[in-house]
């Protein structure tokens, strides 16, 4: 593999450095009943088999079921991957950025989904 | 005469031991790569090329998050150092790695990847495949698509090894 040890990972101007994703547009809830989600949104660099094989690993999901969640998140721009109390919540959004996952959180909109 | 399974960059050689099949230049090679995400992992918060290796949490809400990263950011950081330390050692022995060696191995690949990916500005779009051996960004480009290839055999190996 032919490739040169020269610094590759500075900032160039040669070509767009936004790697935009759209920003969620979600309303704002304040019930405090209401659990968390911890929602992943799809983003152009991360590989799919990765996502898929991170979801298994971090939440026990069978293949299948991470398969599914990856689709999700790759076809529809985003997928609630767990929910709980906001701790448990700001753990799965810790352990999926460490694994490079684009994570966030917020209150579920719907109390009954 | 049987013809022996053709094998890749990262081997399962049973028992929860793996191989990373990769010459002594291309280790030194890595490890220079990994140098430089060290490098860009003490960069100023506001560097964009650590966007995404620290996103938001708090998508709806920047004073909770802003209270998160207070917390979390450093955590994180941790996080990614103990990862580049383990995969110092993995690069720098041909013997077999565990599969702890083997996932941080896995997790500093796709931190490098993410670090390229946002330099080249990748998006679903554009391919990197199609970027000119003349573009400055070339070099780039093609480390990208080596990050890939080896990332898509770590997580084949883990996943059935």
């Amino acid at each position: 593999m032919p490739f040169t040890t020269d610094p590759l990972l500075r900032p160039g101007d040669t070509r767009a450095s936004d790697t935009q994703v759209a920003e969620p547009d979600i309303q704002e809830t304040t019930d405090t009943d209401l659990p968390w989600i911890v929602l992943v949104w799809n983003d152009p660099i991360n590989l799919m088999s990765y996502v898929s094989f991170v979801f298994q690993k971090l939440f026990g999901y069978s293949k299948e079921k991470a398969d599914l969640l990856m689709l999700d998140v790759h076809e529809k721009g985003r997928a609630v991957v767990s929910s709980g109390t906001r701790e448990h919540a700001e753990i799965d959004v810790f352990r999926l950025h460490e694994h490079g996952l684009w994570a966030t959180m917020q209150k579920d909109s719907q109390k009954d989904s | 005469m049987r013809k022996r399974k053709k094998t890749g960059p990262v081997e399962a050689l049973g028992d929860g031991v793996f191989r990373i099949n990769l010459t002594d230049s291309e280790r030194e090679t890595m490890l220079a790569f990994v140098d430089q995400l060290e490098e860009v992992l003490t960069a100023e918060h506001t560097d964009p090329r650590l966007r995404r290796l620290f996103p938001t949490a708090y998508h709806e809400n920047p004073d909770l998050d802003a209270e998160y990263q207070g917390y979390m950011r450093d955590e994180l950081s941790a996080s990614r150092a103990s990862s580049i330390a383990t995969v110092r050692e993995v690069l720098g022995t041909q013997e077999p790695i565990s599969e702890s060696q083997l996932y941080a191995f896995m997790m500093v690949l796709n931190s490098l990847r993410l670090v390229l990916g946002t330099l080249l500005g990748v998006s679903e779009d554009e391919d990197t495949d199609d970027i000119e051996d003349d573009d400055p960004t070339f070099g780039q480009a093609q480390l990208y698509g080596y990050l890939g290839w080896l990332l898509e055999w770590t997580v084949d190996t883990l996943s059935n090894g």
